[in-house]
């Protein structure tokens, strides 16, 4: 090759690579995991919820039996599930905002239905509100302090959601809201429901009394695994690091059943290292 | 093993492997540390969400090279900071007679329209084959051997070099 390409490929090479560029590419796999995931979980849900239907009419067809099961349907029945309720997109200068809005149908109970229904929907868009309040005060301040309009880069907000478990017994779904300025945040929502009851799960139902002590030690081994096995990784150890689940410890079930402890950016690790999770495994 | 799973560790590794050539990639195009990690960053969640979409595996180069230039391209995009190149005057090297007058080969490169840019790039210092650019930039082969000659002449003349042979 010519030799003045040759050095012009030398000066391209030259481009020097940042330190962050390691942490950077593994924040990112794991957060191209996570989507992934999130896909699949919502083509599960459709692809269950359509199975079910058809299930249902042959089987109330052809069987009486199964006619007359159906009267001790639980509280929240079997073909209670989580779909969306409302999609809609504002994109402008200002802001890029994406809702993705999930509800329970089909519960069987309307009155539970109506109050998460309700619940879910007032989160949300308090979440959307208060996003587009900061954002017009911000702007203020950016143009009052001689910001051009040109640069401005508008909020990013997406809100989505995942079903992790849509089993016999439970419905644990999470709803997540991300904000994008400089960095990205998210925000996570989690619903984990009984099946039987329409209650609330907790880890002390799913773990037995010594839930606490079952989670931390998840938790520390997980932390230690992920630690020995990937050099990049690391968590905080001293102040800020993980010093025990609280009663309000946040967690979806999995779709075996096992609860998966789910700690938000910067909760027990920099920010690089993204959401964490760690499956309290069965013992 | 399903598809999604195979590709997922196929882009997974490549992008650990290939981690610095695309960040001078995208740093090429973004000029900037913070937003090239970013476009980096963004460019490989995208492309590990989407491996499923990857139907054939010898594309894998390709495919994700693709991803991170429409990344770096919407970058400028959101921020409606690009100036397009076309609108601007053309701003060829004075042609003096001193060769130190004139501008440097690398610098140069950056003053193409973009769409010359990206093959003279990807061409040059990639080193991809002209089949390969015109997969990435799904533009037909002869599309891209046109942009390379012109962005070759323009090139030529506003460094003076002779940079046929190539």
């Amino acid at each position: 090759m010519h030799e003045a390409w040759e050095r012009a490929k030398a000066c391209y090479q030259d481009i020097p690579i940042p330190e962050e560029l390691d942490g950077a590419v593994s924040a990112a796999l794991a957060e191209g995991k996570r989507r992934q995931g999130r896909r699949r979980a919502v083509r599960r849900a459709w692809s269950g919820g359509l199975a079910a239907c058809v299930c249902f009419c042959l089987l109330v067809n052809g069987s009486p039996a199964f006619a007359s099961a159906m009267e001790s349907i639980p509280v929240l029945g079997q073909l209670a599930r989580v779909v969306t309720v409302e999609h809609w997109k504002v994109e402008d200068r200002r802001r890029v905002i994406d809702v993705r809005m999930p509800a329970l149908a089909d519960t069987g109970n309307t009155e539970l239905e109506r109050r998460l229904n309700d619940e879910i929907r007032a989160k949300i868009d308090a979440i959307v509100a208060q996003a587009e309040e900061e954002q017009k005060n911000e702007l203020e301040a950016y143009l009052a302090t001689g910001g051009k309009w040109s640069d401005y880069e508008p909020l990013i907000l997406d809100v989505d959601y995942e079903v992790k478990c849509s089993s016999e017994q439970y419905l644990s779904f999470v709803i997540t809201a991300t904000r994008v300025r400089a960095t990205s945040y998210t925000e996570l929502y989690i619903y984990d429901l009984d099946r039987a009851t329409g209650a609330d799960v907790s880890l002390r139902d799913l773990l037995g009394k010594d839930w606490k002590a079952r989670c931390d030690a998840a938790v520390r081994a997980g932390i230690a695994k992920r630690t020995a096995e990937d050099p990049k990784a690391s968590y905080f150890t001293e102040e800020g690091g993980f010093s025990g689940v609280g009663d309000d410890q946040k967690f979806y079930i999995r779709e075996d059943g096992t609860p998966v402890l789910v700690f938000e950016k910067y909760q027990v690790a920099p920010g690089y290292m993204g959401i964490q999770e760690f499956p309290v495994e069965a013992e | 093993m399903d598809r999604v799973q195979e590709n997922s560790r196929l882009v997974a590794d490549y992008a650990v492997a290939h981690q610095e050539d695309l960040y001078r990639l995208a740093y090429s195009y973004v000029k900037d540390r913070d937003a090239a990690l970013d476009v980096v960053q963004e460019s490989i969640a995208k492309a590990l969400a989407k491996a499923g979409t990857l139907r054939e595996p010898a594309y894998l180069k390709t495919w994700f090279c693709r991803i991170l230039i429409n990344e770096s391209m919407d970058y400028f995009r959101r921020g409606q900071r690009l100036v397009p190149l076309e609108l601007l005057p053309d701003r060829a090297a004075d042609p003096g007679p001193d060769p130190g007058e004139r501008l440097d080969l690398y610098d140069a490169v950056d003053r193409l329209g973009e769409k010359e840019r990206t093959v003279i790039r990807l061409r040059f210092f990639e080193d991809l084959k002209l089949e390969e650019i015109a997969q990435v930039t799904g533009a037909n082969l002869n599309t891209v051997k046109s942009r390379l000659y012109k962005g070759l002449k323009r090139l030529k003349t506003w460094t003076g070099g002779d940079l046929d042979d190539a």
